[in-house]
């Protein structure tokens, strides 16, 4: 009996080890890059996208549940999800976007150009669609770095205490939404 | 022919006006500190691309990783305190060391198990084998007692 369990010792170490390994494999990596679940939105003070003279701040974001949209027009996955996000401003998500801006760059002089990027943007959203309440211009990403951002599309679901409740990497499609995002949603309307 | 040595000229000037700025952005006021950002740039990993470290990768996230490390590094931050800094916004994946939690404890200890049990095997196989070879005065006499016969047998023939 006893060295019959002893000889299965080696098997079930293995069992063990092919579970663990399996997990690696196929578990979604991204899914645990991210350090801000549970924390306040942190502070920040930017543009607005389409006017400098109009300034956001942390604050300003308070008092109701709402999506932050990390996209830049450079990104194929967000122009592909603008469609799907509007229909969902429609049903009355209120949803923010960051605009992460790849071109400029300070180490390599100054040849960005806002109203050039605001044509683009404004074209971008005609075609597409416009989920938008408003865009935070995030010139030198800044707020990304401090909310963990790696890339875009990336969307963060803040409750109305500005409390991080979700952070998602990649596009929201219905499937997404239907399984993270509304069932968020859903615990925390009263 | 003119044209294209003035266009040379000038090419090669924008690039050793550029050679420059690198060099001065990596411009440290001590070894002590620019030892802290080489560490730093090492291990800690891009969050973008999975199985390269920062100072590796040309994604955009990785190259504002490096610029706030440098930052941070001149501020005078200490390694722990940068490292700590990329944790609280990218996750435990963003070092290339993780630490101890229920999680990673698979990593440190499996290792230890493995060598523990394969040092008791071969132990174990070890007394065994000395067990099956001990030999008693009994095993002496029998031996002996079989030589004499061979060699009885060995004479008659």
């Amino acid at each position: 009996m006893n060295k019959k369990f002893l000889g299965l010792v080696p098997l079930l170490i293995f069992v063990l080890l092919c579970v663990f390994l399996y997990q690696g494999l196929f578990g979604n990596p991204r899914e645990l890059q991210t350090g801000r679940l549970g924390q306040t939105m942190p502070a920040f003070e930017l543009p607005d996208l389409m006017d400098e003279q109009k300034r956001w701040t942390d604050q300003d974001l308070l008092g109701e549940v709402y999506l932050l949209n990390v996209w830049g027009t450079w990104c194929p996955t967000c122009i592909a999800e603008l469609g799907y996000l509007t229909e969902l401003r429609e049903q009355g998500v209120r949803i923010i976007g960051l605009y992460y801006e790849q071109a400029y760059d300070p180490d390599f002089g100054d040849q960005f150009d806002i109203n050039y990027l605001r044509t683009d943007v404004q074209q971008m959203l005609a075609r597409a669609g416009d989920p938008y309440q408003f865009n935070i211009l995030d010139l030198e990403r800044t707020l990304a770095l401090d909310l963990g951002v790696s890339g875009a599309p990336e969307t963060f679901l803040v409750d109305k205490n500005g409390k991080i409740i979700l952070h998602h990497t990649g596009d929201i499609n219905p499937r997404v939404w239907r399984s993270k995002f509304a069932p968020a949603i859903q615990e925390l309307q009263p | 022919m003119k044209k294209l040595m003035l266009a040379l000229a000038l090419l090669a000037g924008l690039w050793s006006l550029s050679a420059n700025a690198v060099e001065d952005k990596y411009q440290f006021k001590n070894a002590e500190r620019e030892q802290t950002f080489k560490e730093l740039v090492q291990e800690l990993r891009c969050p973008k691309c999975q199985n390269q470290n920062i100072a590796d990768s040309d994604a955009v996230v990785a190259k504002d990783l490096r610029d706030r490390v440098l930052d941070m590094v001149r501020e005078g931050k200490s390694k722990q305190e940068v490292i700590d800094f990329m944790i609280d916004r990218y996750g435990y994946f963003v070092h290339y060391q993780p630490p101890v939690t229920p999680a990673t404890i698979v990593l440190w200890v499996m290792p230890v198990v493995i060598l523990v049990l394969g040092f008791g095997f071969i132990v174990f196989r070890q007394k065994k084998a000395a067990r099956k070879q001990s030999w008693s005065p009994e095993d002496e006499q029998k031996l002996a007692e079989l030589i004499k016969q061979s060699q009885r047998k060995e004479r008659t023939s």
